[in-house]
């Protein structure tokens, strides 16, 4: 399996890195799009936005835990 | 006082401590929409910043992780000259501090190799994509071939034609 954008393997050898493939495969399951609307955001609303996601998911945990008694 | 492992950076920030931010934290700044639950950081193994880092640690009890309970460990500069790499669980979450990184090196060869950013309010040292991907490479464990993944596509939509 290639990688999805023609490019990112001229892009890679430009840095000294050559295809791999467990890494393209694992690049087939890549969401681009959410990377490029990361790429829009700056890196403090990078971390923000993870900070929330982490909150909701440890209250996820937390709410699934106490379902089941825990 | 920081209240999650974001706010740390500020604190070593605020506390000058020489330190740049590797893992899956570096790998948010660059664009990874992956969840990392600990904060990794390369630090100067000077005597100066290790004092500086055992100090501005030390209000969030830093314990050994996953070591049992009541061994007597404290994170103070005679235990961070005598040992390298450190994986501590606080009270503000799971944090890493590493004198020398696999595929990477120690504090000042990682240098030329970081880029500033300004969060917070402060600006802090971040390994750089390229660096970040050598690290994983050379980790090569499959949840970090899983991430190169990803970071490789992030250098391919940072550098390819829109």
């Amino acid at each position: 399996m290639g990688s999805r954008e023609p490019d990112d393997a001229a892009i890679l050898r430009r840095y000294g890195f050559e295809l791999d493939p467990v890494i393209e495969a694992y690049k087939q399951h890549v969401d681009r799009s959410l990377l490029r609307e990361n790429l829009r955001r700056t890196p403090e609303q990078r971390w923000q936005m993870i900070t929330a996601a982490t909150r909701l998911a440890e209250e996820m945990r937390r709410a699934g835990k106490d379902r089941r008694g825990g | 006082m920081a209240a999650d492992l974001g706010g740390i950076v500020g604190v070593l920030a605020d506390a000058g401590v020489e330190v740049i931010v590797i893992g899956g934290l570096a790998a948010q700044a660059h664009g990874s929409a992956r969840l990392t639950q600990d904060a990794d950081f390369v630090y100067r193994r000077s005597d100066e910043n290790i004092a500086r880092l055992a100090q501005a640690l030390a209000p969030f009890s830093p314990y050994l992780r996953g070591a049992p309970a009541g061994l007597p460990f404290r994170f103070d500069p005679p235990t961070i000259r005598r040992g390298l790499n450190f994986t501590l669980t606080t009270a503000v979450g799971d944090v890493d501090f590493l004198g020398e990184m696999t595929g990477g090196g120690t504090y000042e060869q990682l240098l030329p190799h970081t880029i500033d950013l300004v969060v917070f309010g402060r600006t802090i040292r971040v390994l750089d994509l390229p660096a970040l991907i050598r690290a994983k490479r050379a980790a090569g464990r499959p949840k970090d071939l899983e991430a190169v993944a990803e970071l490789e596509a992030l250098l391919a939509e940072k550098e390819g034609p829109r």
